[in-house]
């Protein structure tokens, strides 16, 4: 009798400790970026958001062109890759049943999935050699190649759960599929797309493998145009942590500090108003 | 709401991105005369901008770096941008045509020239003197000798512990702990492992067979599990940084910068050198810098700069280089190539501008080098 | 009437297999080179041999590489496990409103949170605090466990590489099951307890009845965890190394292709083995993904 009870307390105890464990990485990781990356904030001032990456040991200048990188590569990212992933999430939900409908789903699960590094190198192949240049551009499709699955899906999804009266109320008054699907439905699931959307984006701001071999990195040019090497906050960062300055470092904090602030801005709002989150 | 957010982000991005692009990089200028004065580029003519990007070493970064920064001030309208990921990196960017200029320890080998030959006339001009050293972290141990088998038997992992019998044999008076010595290398294809490499193959004939030189090479420590590979000469030192009983070698210029500790080397005459301008200015005094012309630049032997006589030369001694095109399909881009190639080799190579570690090209080496290609 | 909507649709759902496939293409194409150089000795021996002067002196094998992503991962998994059950468990059964959905909402930023965010605090606060207050007591006294026989000293190693991928994969893991395990009916639980079970027998069971879940879940986590390429690289030590040991430092396939496919193109062989290993990272995760995608499929709870 006592060894039910006794394993009883245990079990609630572990149950408890492990469930803390397993949030507790998060605020020790805001915590100690907060911590660390603040302070540099204030340090640097206006100047760390327009400066550019200064000598070893001298400073903390600014990372301006990281940031301006990333807004770049954001913004052509979803160019290339919105279309695409919106109209495969579309073609997903209308043709569930339909073989390539179901082939696209599977895809689409393979590709969340993928390791990003593997899509970096493709790109590099395919794209930066033929150009002769890293660039922005081809940072911008390898995003794109990785955002695209996390849009379509919750295309897909948003599409899904549009309840069958409404199409039926479209159909009835004589509109081609093609209307249905793109005046009536696309419209009433604008929430749920434009949310997949955001964390789409939010991700792939943040990515650093795949713009490895094709974003090229800058540290002292601003923006040199989209065919031209573009840095990028995650990448900057990366870079920083493997030297050995104390500035570098200080520098990293302070990027970091700036990334997780966006990421956090775009996701907590765009979850809280979700009831659950595709990953 | 959300739809606000998203446009809003749209516009800022957008914005953000026409300002970059209001600013044009290409020029189709017509071969303005510059002046022949060295400090001042005429400014006042071109609101144009240029941009050149190169990659490669890490040994000469630094100075890279301080060049940059100076000569990009002289000239506000270029921006020169150079991403140190180890000579073979460099080379490779190169060779793909994916940047304007590379920095290489090594010079080219004649296969990779040859290659490159097929895409057009590639230039390699060296650009400064540095030296190689061996780094150590051992908390207490100020000084430390370490003759060339010894130094060879260390990375060949022969010797285990800071305390074995033939180290303390050197260093009678410092204390030793008993601890694993843990060996930094590169993970990275470098130029500074092939200059290390290269002279521990000229000074033990176990690490020529086993081991060889090379910009990447098989440590036998990392079978062992002793071995650390630290990206760029910056991931070495950060390595041995936080590392207490590691050792690993790196350019000078980051061991000042960082007030590491430096074992003496046992140079050709036999006596203990630490490396230090006076040092490495010796070694190139005497030796007949054999540096061939700018369009045969796969000619140079690294091994003559090494091992050097010598009473108070240091042992491991490099030349690194800039690899060009001698033509570019933009003209503006030639021009700022070759101006800034020229002001390396004169502006550059002065004490002002050469950063603590370094050496400037002895006298008429960039000399030569310039008239060669006729930049004048 | 024609369908104008599956026409015009169709090419961009062919686009997306078009690049998957042409992906697959370009790394069997370029992995050509080093099979027919050396057969499948590129994944059975462990060197890195990059020859300049000589092409036929490279010799490539990334054995070490494909033991540490394995090693990593697993261990990743390993600690994934438990600590998803239980939060499942604790969020479903115990926590109250406000607190499940910012548990919830906890998780779920942690599954998007940049990767970098990870590496840094890893490689400067992790690894050191694993160093000293974890690696270094055990190997003074259990070093005769093999597994804790490697001297610590620099503290990056696969044991840093696994619990840093085992906090990254938790919340992909803890998604999965913390939904199957809301989905056990009601009738279940009540029945349950209506025989007199404690909360730990009564769980035991729940849990029992959603294994193919936790199989997915682990499965699925696996796969991210062996795809991770710059957290890793940050922690792992990247050295061609293979050992038991948790404490000793390692490459995995991820980095190893980070760090060397720079200086690729400079020597005859290394862009090829380089793309093979990319392969052989293609095709475990492929093969991990497909099979939790199946098994998912099987048992997924209607809803």
């Amino acid at each position: 009798m006592l060894g039910r009870v006794l394993k009883e307390k245990l079990f609630l105890a572990a149950v408890f400790i492990l469930a803390f464990l397993t949030v507790l990485p998060l605020f020790h990781i805001v915590f100690s970026i907060t911590a660390r990356g603040l302070p540099v904030l204030y340090k640097g001032g206006v100047e760390f958001l327009t400066g550019t990456l200064p000598p070893p040991g001298d400073g903390l200048g600014g990372i301006a062109p990281a940031i301006i990188g990333t807004f770049v590569l954001v913004f052509l990212t979803s160019i290339v890759g919105l279309p695409v992933a919106l109209l495969t999430g579309i073609y997903a939900a209308e043709y569930p049943n339909s073989l390539i409908g179901r082939a696209v789903k599977v895809l689409l699960q393979i590709m969340v999935e993928f390791p990003t590094i593997l899509v970096g190198l493709f790109i590099m192949q395919v794209l930066v050699i033929p150009m002769g240049s890293y660039s922005a551009l081809a940072g911008a499709f390898a995003l794109a190649i990785i955002m695209m699955p996390y849009v379509a899906v919750y295309t897909e999804e948003a599409l899904r759960e549009i309840p069958f009266t409404y199409r039926e109320a479209a159909f009835s008054l004589g509109l081609s599929r093609f209307k249905v699907v793109f005046m009536v439905l696309v419209r009433i699931a604008k929430k749920g797309i434009l949310t997949g959307v955001l964390i789409g984006m939010a991700k792939v701001a943040g990515e650093t493998a795949p713009l490895l071999f094709t974003a090229g990195g800058a540290n002292r040019v601003y923006f040199a145009g989209i065919d031209k090497p573009v840095g990028a906050i995650p990448l900057l960062i990366y870079n920083l942590v493997q030297q050995p300055y104390e500035n570098y470092h200080e520098i990293a904090w302070g990027a970091a500090f700036i990334l997780m602030l966006v990421f956090l801005a775009i996701f907590i709002p765009i979850r809280l108003s979700l009831k659950e989150v595709k990953l | 709401m959300k739809s606000k957010l998203l446009v809003g982000l749209a516009i800022v991005t957008l914005a953000v991105a026409l300002t970059g692009c209001m600013q044009p990089e290409k020029t189709v200028s017509p071969a303005s005369e510059q002046s022949p004065a060295p400090t001042q580029t005429t400014t006042k003519t071109s609101v144009k901008r240029i941009t050149l990007i190169g990659s490669g070493a890490t040994f000469p970064q630094p100075q890279v770096e301080k060049w940059i920064t100076v000569y990009t001030k002289i000239n506000p309208n270029v921006m020169i941008e150079y991403t140190g990921k180890g000579s073979g990196g460099g080379q490779n960017d190169f060779k793909q045509g994916l940047v304007d200029f590379a920095c290489s320890d090594p010079p080219l080998k004649e296969s990779l020239w040859n290659d490159l030959k097929k895409k057009g006339q590639p230039l390699q001009f060296p650009i400064i003197v540095g030296a190689v050293v061996v780094v150590y972290n051992v908390p207490g141990v100020e000084k430390l000798k370490l003759s060339n088998d010894v130094l060879a038997d260390i990375f060949l992992g022969k010797i285990e512990y800071w305390d074995d019998a033939r180290i303390k044999e050197l260093n009678p008076d410092v204390n030793l702990p008993h601890e694993r010595i843990i060996v930094v290398h590169r993970s990275d294809s470098s130029g500074t492992t092939k200059i290390f490499t290269t002279y521990l193959s000229l000074v033990s004939d176990e690490w020529n067979d086993k081991v060889g030189a090379g910009k990447v090479v098989d440590w036998p420590v990392d079978k062992q599990g002793r071995g650390v590979g630290g990206k760029g000469n910056q991931g070495v030192v950060t390595a041995i940084k936080n590392n207490p009983y590691s050792i690993g070698y790196t350019e000078l210029a980051y061991v000042l910068k960082e007030n590491l500790k430096m074992a003496a080397l046992q140079n050709k005459a036999g006596n203990y050198v630490t490396a230090s301008p006076e040092t490495i200015k010796s070694a190139i005094s005497r030796v007949s810098m054999n540096i061939p012309s700018p369009y045969e630049g796969y000619k140079e032997d690294m091994k003559s700069l090494l091992n050097a006589d010598g009473e108070n030369s240091y042992p491991i001694v490099a030349v690194s280089h800039m690899v060009v095109w001698e033509d570019y399909p933009d003209e503006g881009k030639e021009k700022a190539i070759r101006e800034f190639v020229r002001w390396i080799l004169t502006e550059g190579q002065k004490d002002q501008y050469v950063v603590a570690g370094y050496v400037g090209l002895p006298g008429d080496v960039a000399e030569k080098m310039l008239k060669e290609v006729g930049w004048v | 009437m024609r369908d104008t909507l599956k026409i015009f649709l169709l090419p961009f759902s062919g686009l997306v297999f078009g690049i998957f496939v042409l992906m697959l293409l370009v790394y069997f194409i370029n992995s050509m080179e080093i099979f027919q150089k050396d057969g499948l000795a590129i994944y059975t021996t462990n060197q890195w041999i990059a020859a300049e002067d000589d092409p036929q002196k490279e010799s490539y094998g990334v054995l070490a590489a494909i033991y540490g992503s394995m090693y990593t991962s697993i261990l990743a998994v390993l600690i994934a496990l438990p600590l998803s059950i239980c939060f499942a468990i604790f969020v479903i059964d115990y926590a109250p409103g406000k607190l499940r959905e910012w548990l919830v909402i906890a998780t779920d930023v942690m599954a998007g949170l940049p990767t970098i965010i990870y590496g840094l605090w890893g490689a400067f606060v992790l690894v050191p605090l694993l160093k000293d207050y974890v690696m270094k007591p055990l190997y003074n006294h259990l070093s005769f466990i093999p597994l804790f026989s490697f001297e610590p000293s620099t503290g990056y190693s696969f044991l840093s590489a696994g619990v840093l991928l085992g906090i990254m994969v938790t919340p992909f893991a803890s998604a999965i099951i913390r939904e199957a395990y809301r989905m056990v009916p009601f009738t279940y639980r009540e029945c349950v307890y209506a025989l007199g079970a404690t909360r730990y027998e009564a769980t035991k069971v729940l849990i029992g009845y959603i294994k193919p879940a936790i199989v997915a879940g682990t499965i699925l986590a696996f796969g991210r965890a062996i795809g991770e390429t710059v957290a890793v690289s940050l922690v792992v030590g990247n050295t061609f190394n293979i050992h038991p040991s948790l404490f000793a430092p390692g490459y995995t396939i991820s980095s190893l292709i980070a760090n060397q496919f720079g200086n690729a193109f400079i020597y005859r062989y290394m862009v090829s083995a380089l793309f093979a290993a990319g392969l052989s990272l293609f095709f475990i995760g492929l093969a991990v993904n497909l099979l939790g995608i199946y098994i998912l499929r099987r048992y997924r709870y209607a809803g």
